[in-house]
């Protein structure tokens, strides 16, 4: 398992540059101040972005590739995302968020069942995204990225908008599955403790000020 | 001394004119409708001509709306291409322009000396203008910008998150529109079509321009009421009515959420 990123994404003022190879399965931290291009890295490696110059490559697949014109659409990526606020879909239950994709074998699945047990959502299982708190929406994110079939799990501030107790559930949460979790996580947050707490391997991302703002991240 | 926050005093006073211009007239539709022979001057023979005419060309015209408008106003929404603001410039202008004048453009575009009228008619012999048609292009050409501003607005407000999400679940670009687009703008979506339908029902000057005034053809409700005015009929009267009971009805269906999708012009 393994992420290799060099790439440069130019939006108009905004610019950011990101250099970062992870060899191995482990959770990758990114602690940023806020505009600083974390979620701009996020959305490059799920290919929600493409990347304005320079290349991604996932398990040795170049998944985009400026110089080869080489771009693969996020639903081949083999990606999985909990995006800020969860990103749940809001006009679906909570099981049909959680197999959406996948269909009724997984819903059969005994590894549905465990998820949807570690995760506490039996009792939520039939309700609405708006009918949840914020602690529960993120519990049935996570849940929904780790039935995923993925090889990178991208994790955005997955605790940000929730109160102390429910950072709490949801950290312990993470911790025992990042620890299961076969592919690469990237984790990011403004806040470092949260890196600090959840990441095996971290780095800053460093803003310089000027006539772009540069974001450099790099890990080796 | 009244507790509480004061307000400009008088001001909503000067509002009472603008109120009564719109209240009186509908009041006095409701006053002179005969209402002892109301069923039988909305059911005899033009009447329902007329009717089953409007009704017919309303919803042709709305399910084309929805057919085409809904992907152009997601192109409008999502689109990055320079010329957008000129495109959404040029399809809002039906909603600004006189509708007579709408029948006079549509007139010399597939009228038979028209710019594609011409062509249409030596080609394939096909005579668009004044035909039931025709009706339906006039009432189109009037209501769909409605559509297409009101569903703009909708997929504008489509959380690009969520759908982002759904692409890294594993659906594709035309599942995502599908099951995740499309459901987050349906009350958008009920609420254009309502409205469009309305616009069309009620379309008067671009359809007797460009469709003319034929009963049993292109005569529809607003024209027939026009028609049986002019000839005394009482039945002018009570076709007004039945509009004026439809656009309640329209205003009672968009009530609640999807008068709000509207106002909001999405979720």
């Amino acid at each position: 398992m393994s992420l290799e990123m060099r790439c440069r994404f130019v939006r108009e003022a905004f610019s950011i540059e990101v250099d970062l190879s992870i060899a191995s399965r482990g959770v990758l931290g990114v602690a940023g101040e806020n505009g600083s291009g974390k979620t701009t890295t996020l959305d490059m490696i799920a290919g929600l972005l493409p990347c304005t110059s320079g290349s991604i490559i996932i398990d040795d697949e170049a998944v985009d590739d400026e110089s080869t014109g080489r771009f693969v659409q996020p639903e081949h990526r083999g990606v999985a995302t909990v995006f800020q606020g969860g990103g749940l879909l809001p006009h679906l239950s909570v099981e049909r968020n959680l197999i959406f994709g996948r269909g009724r074998t997984l819903r059969a699945s005994s590894r549905f069942d465990d998820i949807v047990e570690a995760f506490d959502l039996r009792a939520l299982l039939a309700r609405e995204p708006r009918d949840l708190s914020g602690g529960q929406r993120q519990r049935a994110s996570l849940a929904r990225a780790f039935l995923s079939p993925s090889r990178v799990l991208l994790l955005d501030e997955p605790t940000t908008f929730l109160d102390a107790d429910s950072r709490e559930v949801v950290r312990r949460l993470m911790k025992e599955w990042f620890a299961v979790y076969e592919g690469v996580v990237v984790l990011v947050s403004h806040d470092a403790d949260e890196v600090d707490a959840l990441a095996d391997r971290s780095v800053r991302v460093r803003v310089s000020r000027g006539t772009t703002t540069a974001a450099v991240l790099s890990h080796a | 001394m009244t507790r509480r926050l004061s307000h400009p005093r008088g001001l909503s006073l000067i509002g009472l004119p603008a109120a009564a211009l719109v209240i009186v007239p509908v009041a006095a539709v409701v006053w002179r409708t005969p209402w002892s022979n109301f069923w039988s001057a909305v059911s005899n023979d033009a009447s329902r001509t007329a009717l089953v005419l409007s009704l017919r060309t309303s919803v042709v015209a709305t399910l084309l709306a929805l057919i085409f408008g809904t992907p152009l106003a997601w192109f409008l929404a999502n689109s990055n291409l320079r010329g957008r603001s000129l495109v959404r410039a040029l399809i809002i202008l039906p909603m600004v322009l006189p509708p007579v004048v709408g029948g006079v453009a549509l007139l010399f575009a597939f009228g038979r000396r028209g710019l594609m009228g011409g062509l249409l008619n030596d080609w394939f012999g096909i005579r668009l203008a004044f035909t039931e048609t025709a009706t339906v292009m006039a009432q189109f050409f009037v209501a769909a910008p409605f559509f297409v501003v009101v569903m703009e607005a909708a997929f504008e407000q489509v959380d690009q998150r969520v759908v982002g999400a759904a692409r890294t679940f594993g659906a594709g670009p035309w599942r995502t529109f599908l099951t995740v687009t499309i459901p987050l703008v349906g009350p958008s979506l009920i609420a254009a079509t309502v409205l469009t339908w309305a616009r069309a029902l009620g379309e008067f000057g671009a359809t007797i321009t460009f469709a003319g005034n034929t009963p049993g053809r292109t005569q529809t409700v607003p024209l027939a009421v026009y028609s049986a005015l002019e000839s005394g009929d009482d039945s002018a009267l009570a076709l007004s009515m039945l509009m004026v009971i439809v656009s309640v009805a329209v205003l009672v269906a968009l009530r609640g959420r999807w008068m709000g999708a509207l106002r909001r012009g999405g979720e």
